[in-house]
This record gives C-alpha cells, structure tokens and sequence, in this order.
C-alpha cells in the first residue's frame, strides 16, 4: 500500500465497486423521494432523520461495543425502551423516583467502601461458600427491607392512575405529587437494614471476585463519599414533601432536563454495572455472551412491561417544543425558535421537537462522540483496541476498565435515545426489538465498527422509513398495475432487511467498513 | 541481582503444555538471546513473562518483585515495553498517536523524541502519516520506538529482524544496540548471526524447556551445540 491513500482519486482507484454502488444507492434514494409529492418531501426527509438519529443513537453504542470488545449486545434495545421509561418516571412521577432513589443509594454506599471489603474478604476462609452465603442472604435482606420502605407509585391496572392518565395531566397542573408515604417509627430500622444488606452483597463481591485484598484501608475520601450518599438518603427522606412540590413546579421543560440527565446516568451505570458482573467473565465464551444479553433483553421487557404496565402510552412534550397561540405555527426556519409546537417550512408542516430538536441532538451527539474518538487519549485508546485490546493491554493501559467505560458510554447513549424518543414516538414495551432491529442493519450497512458508518446507515434506515410510510399514505404508480400500490407500514423491517442483504451482497464490509484483514 | 528472573516456569495454552520448565536470567543492562528451532517455545517466554500466557507454575520475579499471576497491564507499567513478532501497529492511528499511545505519563513522548528519531530518522518523516501507510521496516521501527516512550528498564523483542532486507536489518541492529545503553533487552531471534553480534548472553529453549546458557562469545565457537539445538548455523 502507499501513501496515496489519503487522496480522493487514489481512494476511488481502491474502491471502485464501493464508490459505483454508493452512486447506485444515491440514484435510488433521490428518485424514490422524487416520487414524493413537493410539499411532503421536506416533511419525509426531516422525519427521516428525525428516525435516523433515534436509531443512531441506539447503532453508535452498538457499534462502539461491537468494535472494542466483539460483544453484539442484544439487550441494547431494551436499554433503549428502559431509557424511554425511566426518563418518563422522572418527568412525570418524580416523587416516586425520590422513593426508589433513598433505599438504592443506601444499597449503593457500602459498594464505595470496596477496599475495605476486600480487606475482610482476605480473612475469611472458603471464599466461594461464604461468598454465595452472603451473597443470598444479602438479596434477601435487601427485598425484604425494600418491600418496608414507602414507595409511592402509580397504577398500572386501575384507569385514573395509569401512566398514559397521568401523562395527560402533564403541563394541564392537575398533575400533582402522590401523598407522600412515610416511614413513621421504622424508618432507622428500615436505613440499617438496607445498608447492612448492601455491606453483605459488597462483601459477597470482594469474595467472589478472584482479586486479592490489596489495601485494607479504604482512604478518608471514600468513607466520605459513602457518608455523602447516606447523608444524601437521610435528607431525601426528611424533605421529601418540598423536593417534590419544587420538581412538580417547575417547568416541563426543566423537568424534561433532569430526565435526559437521570435517564443517561441510570441507562450509563446499569450498562456498567452488566459488563463488569455479566459480560466480564464471559469474555472466551462469546456465544454465552450473545444468548446472555439476549436473555436479559427478554427479562427488562417483562420487567418494565409489569411496573408500568403493558399499553403503550405517550410522554407529554416539554413546553418549550410544546407552544400555541395565534402567532403558532411559525415560520420559515426561525420558526424553530419561535416557542411553537409546529413550523412551516416550503408548504410543509414540520414538528419543532421531532423533527428539529430530536434531529439536532442526534447531530450533537455524532459530533461529540467522533471528537471524544478523534481528540482524546481515551478515543485513541478506543480506536486502537478496536484493532487489537491485547495489544494496548501490552502497553500498559488497563483495557478492561475501558471496556466498562465504552459499555457504559454505549448504553448511556441508548438511554439518551429512548428519553428522546419517547415524547415523539410514545412508550411501548416492544421499542427496543424495533430500533434494535434497525440499528442492527444501520450497522451492517454502514460498516460493523465503523463510527460514521453507524451514522450514515442509520440515515439510510430512518429515510427507507419514512419514504416507504409515505408511499403508503399516497400510493405509487408502478407500470404494471393499474391501481397505485400502496405499502403498509408492515413492510419496513422487510425492506430495511432488503436494504441490509442487497448492501451486503455487493460490499460485505459495509459501505464504510474496512475488511477483516 | 538479576533484573528478571524466569524460575522453572510451565505454561498451558489451551489443553497444550507449551512450557515446561523455562528458566531465564536477566541482569540488568545485558541483551540476551533466547535461541531455538520454530515452535520451541520462546515466543511463549515472553509471553508469559508478559502475562499473557500466565505462567501455570513457576515464577517471574521483575526488580525483585514475583510478578506471577498479574494483570499484563499490570506487569507491563511496571517497566516492561514489549515488541510483538507481528509489529501489531495501529491501523487507525497516526504514526505520532501510535507513540502516544504508550505514553505513562503526559510528556513521554516530548521527553524521548529526541533519542528515538535519532535511532529512527524516517520516523520523524512519517509522524502525521497513519499507520496503515507504512512499510513493512517501518513499522518494525515504530514498533520498537514504541515500547521505548514510556521508561521502560527491561524491553522484549520478538524477531526484529523477521521480513526485513539485509540493509534494514543492519540499521536495526544499530539502533537495539543503542537502545540498550538505556535499557536491559530480552531478544527473541531466529536469525543466529544477528543474535550473536547483538546479545551478551543466551538461553537455548527446546521443547518447551531452557536447556543451555550462557555467555555468547563461548556458543559462537561452539559448533556443536549450535547443530545440536539451532541447526546449521
């Protein structure tokens, strides 16, 4: 190979089937939106989009998973869906995230002590027995004490409390928080307990876990921290009331905030939390890994399906991207920043949070990541141990940590993309297989590790979408029938796999991957 | 004392018992060859040395530290830089973030560029160009350069010389010949006339195991071990 590969006639010279083919495929892109009536066409492309960058978001982690550590993780849809609903508890029922949120960081602090826990794990003979003990005995505390906290929680089965009623309190001011529960005289009984059974689960860790207790002193820091999320639970619990009634006052738009953060953060750490207890040990056996998260998949469906409840309902738009009035909607493209729900662009109607803010965030987010990869010694690590970890291993650096981080960076951008969703395409247990799904294709078109290559082919998915509903809206004369064909939306997934097996067939690699070899 | 210290070391790969009782010393600031036929076991020494095949039983102690059992990353920020048989330079990054990469600490690289592109001229060439469009010799030179960013005090070779022309091998022999001024060198060479000018001291492996040492200067006038072990030389 030589050194003309940078330029663009030498890239065509080594490319030519891919380059003839991305023509091929541009050709037929531009004239299928060409058989689209003028004024839906800024509306198919912008909702194109608008789909691209959800499944982007769920195709970047894929990806960047896929390429450091070979792992295709099937649950990453359902992390997805969890996004979406959690990011829909905590703009709407914040008081029950507050409940949930004082006996899980009581759970979480002993966990910062781990050094400690590896210190007493160093003395306790037969570590496999007492681990697996403390282990159980731990899980049961901690579902007994949790079953005594007070937790306030909608419906799911009764009508007035169902989520979908309570979304549409939303932004109405019905919406109000539950009457606080309250622990009365158990609540120190409650605290130890749940703290005792987060120490037996910390300590079951440090015996099962095969490292050895190094340093048998944690430093002040850590005591610190475990003290801070303690304190953090205590003053939780005793304000409850007016942390409550200052989220419910504020508005929706600051409430829609709060949800991206908690959702991006929960989506990060459960993603952590799977690769260092489950993926971890499963590193030499990638089949195990494969059937693991797909199983996992199939049990946060039925999780999330059982807490808040199978139909599927929406999540109210936050204010700012939710405006009326007589000046609504607005137009042109400042129209975006008009405070209106709608905008008029070309004779078409274009929604401001689905088509504009959903669009954007995609765009920030391929920025983002393609800076962190490009310009940080943590994207260089990254790149590097997508060719060769035990190579980088070798070097020094401690690759397993980056593999948690890049799982976590993964499953915090899935999370993203749900709460994203979930305003403009609604909850439903079943989002995670569909996005999956196109996510998955978005991937092998593009290019199984390639970063723009999950960009480009989540694009080409969200527009095939788009173009195919609308298609079926209007209909489209085909030369040998006589009435206009019309494509129900059933046959998304079948063209989107259409899409995966032609691109496949011509250019195995993807059309910005690069061969194995 | 001896730098590194390989006692009685076995290795598994698999079910396949690849060592079978290795023993290597290093004192510092030597080069020593480890000789021996095609699958006799010495690419898996440093390996295992490396941590990535752990040792089974045995030890390997580092500045009097038993390293046995530790993380490769681990063993390898304790001072050991290592250069692979197959180079294993990284596509997607440039010459210049294939150096930084190895950096410990901030600055390594600014630290040692001095030293390394006068071991490597062409390098400093090269900095902005990836690794994909380097020569063969070329990437045998990053890959050395490399392991000698971050202060390494022990570095392990693996065939340096493997698939270069004679013109190159010369240069590369210079420059490991420099290097060694600043840090111990455990060379892996199939090339016995290389080996012989570059190390002080060498180690035969054998099926699997360390069966002759010594000092360099007597395996050279010593035929019959060298048609023994390493075959015509």
């Amino acid at each position: 190979m030589n050194t003309q590969t940078g330029t663009v006639s030498g890239w065509l010279r080594q490319n030519r089937t891919r380059a003839a083919f991305l023509a091929v495929l541009i050709v037929f892109f531009a004239a299928a939106l060409g058989g689209i009536r003028r004024q839906d066409l800024l509306l198919t492309i912008m909702q194109g989009l608008s789909v691209g960058a959800i499944t982007f978001l769920v195709a970047s982690g894929l990806s960047l998973i896929f390429g450091l550590m070979d792992v295709l993780n099937l649950a990453h849809g359902e992390l997805f869906m969890l996004g979406a609903y959690i990011g829909w508890t905590v703009y709407t029922r914040f008081d029950t995230v507050v409940d949930i949120l004082v006996p899980l960081l009581l759970l979480a602090a002993p966990f910062v002590l781990m050094p400690l826990w590896r210190g007493i794990a160093y003395r306790i003979p037969r570590r496999r027995l007492s681990g697996s003990i403390a282990l159980i005995v731990g899980l049961v505390a901690a579902i007994v004490s949790f079953t005594r906290f007070p937790l306030v929680i909608w419906n799911a089965t009764g009508f007035a409390n169902t989520p979908a009623a309570l979304s549409a309190q939303v932004g109405t001011g019905l919406l109000k928080p539950f009457p606080a529960g309250s622990f009365g005289w158990a609540a120190p009984v409650a605290f130890i307990a749940m703290a005792i059974a987060g120490s037996l689960l910390a300590l079951s860790s440090a015996l099962l876990s095969n490292r050895q207790g190094a340093s048998k002193h944690p430093n002040p820091s850590r005591y610190a921290s475990a003290g801070l999320l303690v304190a953090v639970a205590v003053v939780l619990t005793m304000y409850k009331t007016p942390i409550n009634d200052w989220v419910f006052g504020l508005s929706t738009s600051w409430r829609f905030l709060i949800a991206v953060v908690i959702s991006v953060g929960v989506g990060a750490l459960l993603g952590a939390a799977i690769e260092v207890v489950l993926i971890r040990p499963l590193y030499s056996r990638p089949i195990y890994q494969l059937m693991l998260t797909l199983g996992l998949g199939f049990i946060l469906v039925e999780l999330v399906g059982d807490i808040w409840g199978k139909p599927q309902f929406t999540m109210a738009r936050p204010a700012l991207f939710a405006g009326t009035g007589p000046d609504c909607p607005g137009q042109g493209f400042g129209g975006f920043f008009s405070g209106c729900s709608t905008v008029e662009i070309f004779g078409g109607t274009l929604r401001v949070y689905n088509e504009g803010f959903v669009v954007l965030v995609g765009i920030v987010v391929l920025v983002a990541v393609s800076l962190l990869l490009k310009r940080t010694r943590i994207g260089m690590i990254i790149r590097a141990g997508v060719q060769d970890p035990h190579m980088v291993q070798a070097l020094g650096v401690n690759v397993r940590r980056v593999f948690t981080l890049v799982f976590a960076l993964g499953t915090g951008l899935a999370a993203l993309g749900g709460v994203l969703a979930a305003p403009s395409i609604g909850l439903d247990t079943g989002m995670g297989a569909v996005f999956l799904l196109g996510a998955i294709v978005a991937l092998a078109v593009g290019g199984l590790t390639s970063f723009s290559g999950a960009a480009a082919g989540a694009l080409l998915v969200g527009l095939l979408q788009q173009i195919i509903i609308r298609f079926g809206q209007n209909g489209i004369t085909l030369p040998f029938m006589s009435e206009p064909f019309k494509p129900t939306p059933t046959l998304i997934p079948a063209a989107a796999i259409l899409l995966m097996v032609v691109v496949l067939l011509v250019l195995p690699n993807g059309l910005f991957g690069r061969s194995e070899q | 004392m001896s730098l590194l210290n390989v006692d009685a070391v076995h290795t598994m790969i698999g079910h396949y018992h690849i060592l079978e009782g290795v023993s290597v010393m290093v004192d510092e600031g030597s080069i020593v060859a480890l000789l021996g036929r095609n699958g006799a076991g010495k690419t898996t020494t440093l390996k295992t040395i490396l941590g990535i095949h752990p040792a089974s039983s045995g030890s390997v102690e580092f500045d009097g530290v038993d390293i046995t059992g530790y993380a490769t990353f681990d063993i390898a920020a304790k001072g050991i830089g290592y250069v692979p048989e197959e180079r294993i330079i990284f596509h997607d990054l440039t010459v210049e973030e294939n150096l930084r990469i190895a950096e410990r600490t901030k600055g390594d690289l600014e630290s040692k560029e001095e030293f390394l592109f006068g071991l490597f001229p062409d390098l400093k060439r090269l900095i902005k160009l990836p690794g994909t469009s380097l020569s063969g010799g070329q990437q045998q030179m990053l890959a050395v350069a490399r392991a000698l960013v971050p202060d390494n005090r022990l570095l392990l070779i693996d065939e340096p010389s493997e698939g270069l022309a004679p013109v190159l091998i010369e240069q590369m022999m210079e420059a490991i010949k420099k290097l060694s001024s600043r840090t111990t060198v455990v060379l892996v060479e199939q090339n016995f006339i290389v080996a012989s000018r570059l190390a002080e001291r060498y180690v035969i492996i054998e099926e699997g195991q360390s069966v002759k040492d010594g000092a360099m200067v007597d395996l050279v006038n010593d035929e019959e071990i060298i048609r023994r072990y390493l075959g015509a030389a």
